[in-house]
């Protein structure tokens, strides 16, 4: 089975995960959608990769949600009312982090996860076509996305143990 | 008791915190620290009761973290709480002295389970 099948195969419960994930966090169900997807807007998207060191391969785990919904939960998160630039990027980060470690807990069991990135789009970048699965929920009235997938660039990752890069914060 | 909770990022640290209040141990001094590296810092330098670490974190991760503290003969109650549950990681987590690992995302109530046996209420 191609890693592409593999990740059509566990779509279910990608968005089983992801319903799960969101739930916890912002403290609200979260709801599978099918038709919607993000608003126009900017954007606020965690990454991290899969590393599989026997074959060289590596999966991505992106998460993808508007500024509005980041700003709830890392309110939620942080038990601030007003969380700031810096917050926001913990707060997605995070999420994206609980989000990697079960996608490597349900497709990559012995393989090696990167630490989170996160940043601020002004708007969704138009991704290019790559090989993978995307799924979507709602929670706090907008749409998440959790999209896993063969990365064509693994460039800017940290992984564990190693000093962290530098994190630019902007204002969305 | 002086529970010890480490993670790079500042909002687990404090949900964590939550949660063992919300899972009735409440009344702990909470300390934090980002990263392996300084958390063995702090139990080189103060007595901790219990420590609450991340798996994967820069500088040094919780696995490095633990077993460097096992090396310098400290017998703290060692838990995980990390993004990644599998039986691998469980049982590298066991043989290195870790009294669990908790999943993210997580309950009180496996708070519970875990903890009932070192945290008083």
């Amino acid at each position: 089975m191609s890693a592409i099948d593999e990740f059509e195969a566990a779509r279910e419960d990608l968005e089983a995960l992801l319903i799960e994930v969101l739930g916890t966090v912002a403290g609200e169900e979260a709801m599978p959608v099918w038709d919607e997807v993000l608003p126009t807007g900017p954007v606020v998207m965690s990454r991290l990769a899969i590393h599989d060191e026997d074959d060289g391969s590596f999966t991505m785990v992106e998460i993808r949600t508007s500024s509005a919904v980041a700003r709830v939960l890392a309110s939620r998160m942080l038990f601030t009312p007003d969380p700031g630039p810096e917050d926001l990027l913990d707060a997605i980060g995070e999420l994206g982090n609980i989000a990697g470690g079960n996608v490597k807990s349900l497709l990559r069991h012995s393989c090696r996860l990167s630490l989170p990135t996160a940043e601020v789009h002004e708007e969704l970048e138009v991704t290019p076509q790559v090989p993978g699965v995307t799924v979507r929920a709602a929670v706090l009235g907008q749409v998440v996305e959790l999209s896993v997938h063969i990365p064509d660039d693994v460039s800017g990752l940290c992984w564990p143990g190693a000093a962290p890069e530098p994190r630019t914060v902007t204002q969305p | 008791m002086r529970i010890l909770v480490v993670d790079d990022s500042r909002a687990m640290r404090l949900i964590v915190t939550r949660t063992l209040r919300q899972a009735g141990f409440s009344g702990h001094e909470i300390i934090e620290a980002e990263d392996g590296k300084a958390a063995f810092d702090i139990v080189a330098a103060k007595k901790v009761d219990l420590i609450l670490s991340d798996w994967n974190m820069p500088h040094m991760t919780g696995i490095e973290f633990l077993r460097a503290l096992r090396a310098s003969r400290k017998s703290t109650p060692f838990c995980f709480v990390t993004s990644e549950g599998s039986e691998e990681m469980r049982e590298q987590a066991s043989a290195a002295g870790a009294i669990g690992l908790i999943a993210k995302p997580f309950t009180p109530e496996a708070f519970s389970d875990v903890l009932s046996t070192v945290v008083t209420t």
